[in-house]
């Protein structure tokens, strides 16, 4: 009786990740960020290929690696925000809608629709994810011929998922704490460009002055784990010849010295935002929609 | 002046709730909803009327006091209270990229239906008239279709108490019709209990067994629409279509007993008396024998409007 209740929670859960796709894919949001992936995949690398051809710029033996600007390149700015984009409005746009309220009335475990909003969500930044790796792979490929160590691609994209984690519990959170998709957008834009300008700003102040508190602040800040973490593993199954790709697109210079203690900042926030998330969806009220 | 008794074994019940939102309270309200009624639930906006179905619901936690839906609580025991309870919501809360059978499929999973979906999306969507449109999304349907959607997505499954904020608006009148069926076919036996909001007061006096209103977070009366209308109002209404009426014979129906007015109006005569005695087996035998043609002589269709606007009124609401 127990493990049929099990399979029923589970089920209910996978109806709830289809939805939420569902859902994320008809707000069209997903369709514009797959857009502008394929934008951001092929346009730079025919651009680097022509402004590259025979001056030397990125030397040959740089040229099986190339595949690395496009995967690590993005990451600093369109991933993260990628994962806002899609996140924030998981549950504020429900609230908003009124729909929160009518999936909600029925014999199901606010627990069962949390996950499955927060999983389906993800999921989605997952398919973005898979498929900006794989056309970096093929512009690479195309542009400047045959592509090496791709063995190192599938724990790459784990380790990339999992450092914008951070970003997407984070807007998760405030999506279900404001309860209003723009405020929402606001909020955890907020969040990580400040995150991102700040850091840029103590390294510079502890550049000049030498003081560690500015650097161990920096460290702690959200954007700086998630950006230095893929950059950690894959660095060291990497060539040496691959810095000057990594210089090339500004990921070569990781802030968190340890890739531990960027996954413990990254446990850290993700769970924290969750644990916050999820203990005011359970204590709260559903909010009706808005006007 | 409330009333929270109910005729069979209870599966609503609030107990001295109240929902404080800081800036207005609702309550505290004392309820008991038994099983096989259809209780129509009025009262002007703003009263409490959502707040109470979100309450029952679990959708929003008391300030003080319980509620019990199905004996569980609804916020604690969700699943448990709520098991066999369906809802339809006010327009538009459905998502506008679903489409009818994406919906039901979805209300059908969160419910953990173990019969063949296909077939019960199928029952459902020929109930309520629907069955042309299962492919077509939500936001390519009118009002009134997605009206008939919302009612739909709260008849599958086996719900045994249907909570139904204004089911019947943006419906036509044979839609409004069909669904009165619906509804009193779902009570038949026992077995099923309606509570539903509405303004429309003619829906709810033909539909309802039960009547409660309520204003600003009080129930103020509780009953069958006769008994709401014979506690709030001092007076009854009879209207008479005849033909061929004199002019002696309706001062004969003046100097009737507790006749307090009469107003004529064509060939419809509306007489106002005191009191709720019963005088139409009196007038029809008058109008007969002074030889006009009596074509209807019934107590007047609105009792219950007037009733309920006579109690805000007595509550301090004039519009």
């Amino acid at each position: 009786m127990e493990s049929i209740d099990k399979m029923t929670r589970v089920d209910i859960i996978i109806s709830f990740i289809r939805y939420e796709m569902k859902r994320a894919i008809a707000k069209r949001k997903v369709l514009a960020l797959l857009a502008f992936t394929i934008l951001l995949d092929t346009f730079p690398y025919y651009a680097l290929s022509t402004a590259t051809n025979g001056t030397g710029f990125i030397p040959l033996a740089a040229y099986p690696y190339i595949w690395v600007a496009g995967v690590f390149g993005l990451q600093p700015l369109f991933l993260n925000f990628t994962a806002i984009l899609i996140a924030a409005g998981a549950m504020s746009e429900e609230y908003e809608q009124g729909t929160a309220e009518l999936l909600l009335s029925k014999p199901v475990r606010r627990n069962d629709y949390f996950a499955g909003k927060f999983l389906g969500g993800f999921i989605l930044f997952l398919i973005i994810l898979a498929f900006n790796i794989l056309l970096s792979v093929g512009s690479a490929f195309t542009f400047f011929g045959p592509q090496a160590s791709l063995e190192i691609l599938p724990g790459l994209f784990i380790v990339q998922a999992f450092s914008s984690l951070i970003f997407y519990s984070l807007a998760f959170m405030l999506g279900e704490l404001v309860r209003r998709s723009s405020l929402a957008y606001i909020f955890s834009s907020a969040v990580f460009f400040a995150s991102f300008i700040i850091s840029g700003y103590l390294g510079l102040i502890f550049s000049l002055t030498g003081k560690e508190f500015y650097r161990t602040v920096q460290i702690y800040l959200p954007t700086s784990p998630a950006n230095s973490l893929p950059v950690q593993y894959a660095s060291p199954l990497l060539p040496q010849t691959v810095g000057i790709v990594l210089r090339f697109v500004g990921a070569d210079n990781t802030i968190v010295p340890t890739i531990e203690l960027s996954v413990a900042i990254l446990l850290a926030y993700t769970l924290v935002a969750i644990g916050i998330a999820a203990g005011y969806f359970w204590y709260a009220d559903i909010s009706r929609r808005m006007g | 002046m409330s009333n929270p008794s109910s005729q069979g074994p209870s599966v609503l019940q609030f107990q001295n709730t109240v929902k404080d939102y800081g800036s207005k309270k609702i309550g505290p309200v004392d309820l008991n909803i038994g099983k096989g009624e259809i209780v129509g639930f009025l009262g002007p906006n703003g009263s409490g009327k959502t707040t109470c179905m979100r309450l029952m619901l679990g959708l929003i936690r008391p300030s003080s006091g319980n509620v019990r839906v199905n004996g569980y609580d609804p916020i604690s025991k969700h699943v448990e209270a709520l098991n066999h309870v369906a809802y339809s919501p006010e327009l538009p809360n459905i998502q506008t990229f679903l489409t009818p059978t994406e919906l039901l499929t979805l209300v059908l999973h969160e419910l953990g239906f173990q019969g063949d979906k296909q077939d019960e999306i199928r029952r459902v969507l020929e109930l309520v008239g629907l069955i042309e449109y299962r492919d077509t999304k939500v936001g390519k349907l009118s009002k009134g279709m997605v009206q008939r959607l919302s009612v739909a997505q709260a008849l599958i499954g086996s719900p045994e108490l249907l909570i139904l904020d204004e089911p019947m608006l943006g419906l036509d009148p044979a839609g409004s019709a069909h669904f009165r069926e619906i509804f009193r076919e779902f009570v038949m036996g026992g077995k099923g209990t309606v509570f539903m909001s509405s303004h429309m007061m003619n829906e709810v006096e033909s539909l309802c067994t039960s009547v409660l209103i309520i204003h600003s977070g009080r129930i103020l009366f509780r009953g069958s629409s006769s008994e709401v209308i014979r506690k709030v109002l001092d007076y009854s209404v009879v209207t008479v279509e005849a033909q061929g009426l004199q002019q002696e014979t309706i001062n004969s129906i003046k100097e009737m007993p507790n006749v307090s007015q009469v107003t004529i109006n064509n060939q419809t005569i509306e007489i106002i008396i005191k009191g709720h005695d019963d005088i139409r087996p009196a007038l029809s035998d008058l109008i007969v024998k002074s030889g006009a043609k009596l074509y209807t002589i019934k107590t007047a269709d609105n009792m219950l409007e007037r009733a309920y606007i006579e109690a805000l009124k007595k509550n301090g609401v004039d519009r």
